[in-house]
């Protein structure tokens, strides 16, 4: 029978020191309960490079959202060149306040009325993708579902309780399921983009810059391997 | 250089009136680091780097930047948004911050691993442990900056410790507050310290570290003095010149490590919310509490310390006792040079108890990372008290496991076998 020489012992020592330190980060990057209140997420992935897709997004969040939710962050001339739609069209058809095309995208809803209205101030979503995630939206949305000790006749699996109506309802009557679920895929991807605007130029960039690292590292390398001959 | 060149002749101008060629000997090409230092070696050059990286993204982010409740949130979307590359500099510097601290990390764990603590570097370790502290605040102050919800809440959080100081914390909470509670005020006043008082301080005190460090020299992984043995001009023979030898490997590492760093800032800006947390979306809210409120993983061992104190003692409340071990878990490193009493530095060459408690420590000061970025549980909790115990073990029962255990000689020079 063989037997472990001390060499062997430490080896297992470190080996079974860093499999710890391991398994304890793996920890740290886990998450417990679900993340779309009584029920898991569905998948989302946003494909921000479809500009049809956003485009179809933008229509629906203003026809349908933008009345009480504000993008406040974000300039209507920003979202229309990043959705390459021509500046003219977008000001006759998608800003409805006579506001110029260079201005943030505010509504004129005011706090007073809202909370009159509808007892809240509907927030602003210019930052809901980053703040909820994407998926919970996806989610949020596709899961209205009637309940009628609501003052709207309407409750959330995702939201509980949720003080807003289920503004899509007519939409969601009249269309089969696919055709639902895509309205919901393009505004969200739509909330996605306008929530982080720079992604696509962000991810281009970021391309070109870890081309030039690899080679910057490859060639500081061989400058190190050169003079580290010298010390042998 | 023996033609009366022009380069030759503004050198000599420039040499007789401040001393280059003295300096650039002195501290590149004529200063010695041992031949057998390895990676761990390489972090304090990488924190260089993003000091630097700090101060200049910060001075930018600076020229955009609203210091007022009212403006901090919206400036902050208006440089991701409206500024150009604002969005490139923002990460930077938000991805900076985690950097400098999981750099700084590696650095102060090779300290501790090859005893670079001990005499005669005790002030380069006091130095840098006073570094680590200013960082410390100064992340701190950065976090509050956005005045999301999560940058509201830590700050009120943070800043209310204070106010469980026993007779004059309260009014010192408010004075440091400048208000009942955290506000405008206090956001300002944090940002002063963010961009001039703390900057100046933490410039100068890695100044203080480089200098001690110059004077002594670096430390090795066997622990061995190179500056023993020397040849008849005085050079240490197991040694080499930090310029060109070590200077090209740490570029080297610096063309790794911000492949890294790129990868993170370009595709994983918000590093799965531990570098941007996603709560911080939301603009400050003194009325609305967060479900959880969680500071910086850099912060969370510390965190999980001032939470496992959850019982009052000798009628000090429990929240006081917390915010005292918490200070210590973080003040303690620096009393490290005389708490180890071994006659070896590394822990290569130290017994079997100095090792135990070292993996004891680093074991829990990952899982103290992990409680305190968790809601809090009973179990957890538990889990919390036995680890701080742990960690605090290291440090307390380290003048006696140190003193009495065996350790293995030292060789007398670089690749000998003792």
């Amino acid at each position: 029978m063989q037997t472990c020489p001390r060499a062997c012992w430490r080896y297992s020592l470190k080996t079974l020191f860093y499999l710890t330190i391991i398994t304890s980060s793996f920890f740290i990057f886990s998450a417990g309960e679900y993340r779309c209140g009584s029920m898991e997420c569905d998948y989302f992935e946003a494909d921000v490079s479809d500009k049809a897709s956003l485009q179809r997004g933008l229509s629906t969040y203003m026809n349908y959202c933008y009345g009480c939710h504000s993008l406040k962050y974000s300039r209507y001339k920003r979202v229309a060149e990043d959705l390459l739609i021509p500046l003219e069209m977008y000001e006759n058809n998608l800003i409805f306040d006579g506001s110029k095309i260079g201005e943030l995208m505010e509504i004129s809803l005011t706090k007073e009325d809202a909370i009159n209205w509808l007892g809240a101030y509907p927030p602003d979503l210019t930052l809901e993708a980053r703040l909820r995630r994407p998926d919970w939206i996806y989610t949020y949305l596709r899961n209205y579902y009637p309940d009628s000790s609501r003052p709207y006749g309407v409750n959330n699996r995702v939201y509980q309780n949720v003080n807003m109506p289920h503004v899509l309802e007519d939409m969601q009557n009249n269309l089969s399921e696919s055709q639902y679920d895509q309205v919901i895929y393009d505004l969200t991807n739509f909330m996605t983009y306008v929530a982080d605007p720079s992604a696509e130029q962000r991810k281009r960039i970021g391309t070109y810059v870890l081309l030039f690292l690899i080679i910057f590292t490859a060639f500081a390398y061989m400058t190190y391997r050169e003079f580290k001959k010298d010390l042998k | 250089m023996s033609e009366n060149t022009i380069g030759k002749k503004s050198l000599d101008w420039v040499d007789k009136r401040f001393p280059v060629i003295d300096l650039f000997e002195r501290h590149l090409s004529k200063y010695y680091s041992p031949s057998n230092i390895n990676i761990w070696y390489l972090f304090g050059f990488l924190l260089l780097i993003v000091l630097v990286m700090q101060i200049l993204t910060g001075l930018w982010l600076m020229m955009n930047y609203t210091n007022t409740a009212e403006g901090a949130f919206s400036s902050i979307e208006y440089i991701m948004r409206d500024v150009d590359y604002g969005w490139l500099i923002r990460y930077m510097h938000a991805g900076g911050a985690s950097a400098f601290f999981a750099l700084i990390y590696l650095h102060m764990f090779r300290g501790m691993m090859y005893g670079s603590y001990q005499k005669p570097r005790e002030l380069i370790w006091v130095g840098g442990w006073f570094v680590y502290v200013l960082l410390c605040a100064e992340g701190f102050t950065g976090y509050v900056l956005p005045w999301g919800q999560m940058s509201f809440w830590a700050a009120q959080v943070i800043i209310s410790l204070v106010g469980s100081i026993p007779y004059f914390g309260e009014d010192l909470a408010i004075w440091i507050r400048g208000d009942y509670i955290v506000s405008g005020i206090t956001l300002s006043r944090l940002f002063a310290f963010h961009v001039v008082l703390l900057p100046i301080l933490i410039i100068a005190v890695v100044f203080f570290h480089i200098l001690a460090l110059h004077e002594i020299g670096s430390n090795n992984p066997d622990g061995i003095d190179v500056k023993k043995h020397t040849d008849q001009d005085g050079v240490p023979l197991d040694a080499k010149p930090f310029f060109p030898y070590d200077i090209t490997h740490d570029f080297y590492a610096l063309g790794v490590f911000l492949l890294i760093f790129c990868t993170v800032i370009f595709f994983f800006p918000e590093g799965g919310g531990y570098i941007i947390e996603y709560v911080n979306y939301e603009p400050a809210n003194p009325l609305s509490t967060p479900a959880h409120i969680v500071p910086s993983w850099y912060y969370t061992p510390f965190y999980a310390m001032l939470r496992a104190i959850d019982f009052p003692l000798f009628g000090l409340t429990a929240k006081f006792l917390g915010f005292v071990v918490m200070a210590a878990g973080i003040a303690i490193f620096a009393a490290l040079p005389w708490l180890d009493r071994s006659p070896v530095k590394s822990i290569k060459y130290k017994g079997i108890f100095s090792k135990v408690f070292l993996a004891g420590f680093v074991i829990s000061f990952f899982v103290l990372a992990y409680l305190g970025s968790v809601p809090p549980t009973e179990t957890k909790n538990m889990l919390a008290k036995v680890f701080t115990f742990l960690y605090f073990a290291y440090f307390l029962l380290m003048p006696f496991y140190t003193r009495f255990e065996k350790c293995k000689p030292v060789p007398e020079r670089v690749g000998d076998t003792a």
